[in-house]
């Protein structure tokens, strides 16, 4: 029993780890579009992008992972994985909707409409 | 225009390229940069080494309403304003980053980008004279590029509902048998090439 565990325990710092790293270098890149990819807010942003790799290592040292899934209702999801016609734009759609509204910290969605 | 800075006109210049490079028609460079017409034709002819393409932009929001460039516009505009609002990019930087993002996004898939830059730049503008306007599906919840003053309440997009002949154009068609085409020249070379393989055996 401790074995499996043990494996599955070093799979979630190894993650915490590789999220961590893909951060900064994403960060480095271009720091508008990772902000976008991560949805991440500024402070956070500038924050994960200040850490030292020891810093990070010591983040990573978790049995519990540092991101989460960006979808909120399993209704949503239901949806883009249950594509009606199969019209092959099932990746679009979740594209879309990972784009659509201010989904980080709880945000309720923005409507650009002036209703 | 006589004191203008260096360091302004560098950088002009070189979003004027980046703009070129994604496809931009002149009319795009012409409002978006201070350069002159005939510094701007030129730099299109050097960055593309032909004439820049006459005539007038496409100026009717209907085609941002058909079904695919709908969807295509939609995923581009959300990712526009995702910079915009979340991230604080400043309007062109965050047009030419959503245009990439999205020429990415539509690479992983191997699909062709339906909107091309300046279709892209016609919708940043329709949304700024409040021509066009986003509105939410209320079957996935996810944002769509609508007609202003389009009624909320029972919109539903067309990924979720798909108008009857979507995506059953004569290209589309011509693409599919194409398709098959490939498959079966990619069959026939199998089979030989395991005939040839037999043949080898039989000779050892």
């Amino acid at each position: 029993m401790t074995m499996p565990i043990d494996s599955l325990l070093s799979d979630i710092q190894d993650t915490n780890l590789s999220y961590l790293l893909l951060v900064q270098r994403l960060l480095n890149e271009d720091r508008a579009t990772a902000m976008f990819r991560l949805k991440l807010d500024e402070p956070m942003a500038d924050l994960l992008a200040s850490l030292s790799v020891k810093q990070l290592s010591q983040l990573a040292r978790s049995n519990q992972l540092l991101c989460r899934l960006c979808f909120d209702e399993p209704e949503q999801l239901t949806r883009l994985i249950e594509d009606p016609r199969d019209q092959g734009l099932g990746q679009i759609h979740a594209a879309l909707l990972m784009a659509s509204s201010s989904r980080q910290q709880g945000v309720p969605p923005v409507r650009m409409s002036r209703r | 225009m006589a004191d203008k800075s260096l360091v302004t006109e560098m950088h002009q210049v070189q979003m004027a390229i980046e703009l070129i490079e994604l496809g931009a028609r002149l009319q795009v460079l012409e409002t978006e940069t201070d350069l002159s017409r005939a510094r701007l034709i030129k730099l299109y002819k050097e960055v593309r080494g032909m004439s820049p393409p006459k005539g007038m932009l496409p100026f009717s929001t209907d085609w941002f309403i058909t079904w695919l460039p709908n969807i295509h516009s939609s995923l581009f505009f959300n990712i526009y304003q995702r910079l915009i609002e979340d991230h604080d990019c400043e309007r062109m930087g965050a047009f030419v980053r959503a245009f990439r993002l999205y020429l990415e996004q539509l690479s992983l898939e191997n699909a062709e980008p339906v909107l091309g830059l300046t279709r892209a730049w016609t919708l940043v503008r329709f949304f700024e004279s409040d021509l066009l306007e986003l509105c939410e599906c209320t079957s996935c919840e996810a944002n769509f590029v609508v007609h202003a003053h389009t009624p909320a309440q029972s919109f539903v997009c067309g990924i979720c509902q798909p108008p009857s002949r979507a995506g059953k154009t004569r290209k589309r068609r011509e693409a599919a048998s194409h398709a098959m085409a490939r498959q079966s020249d990619r069959l026939t070379i199998t089979a030989l090439v395991e005939l040839e393989d037999a043949a080898d055996r039989r000779s050892a």
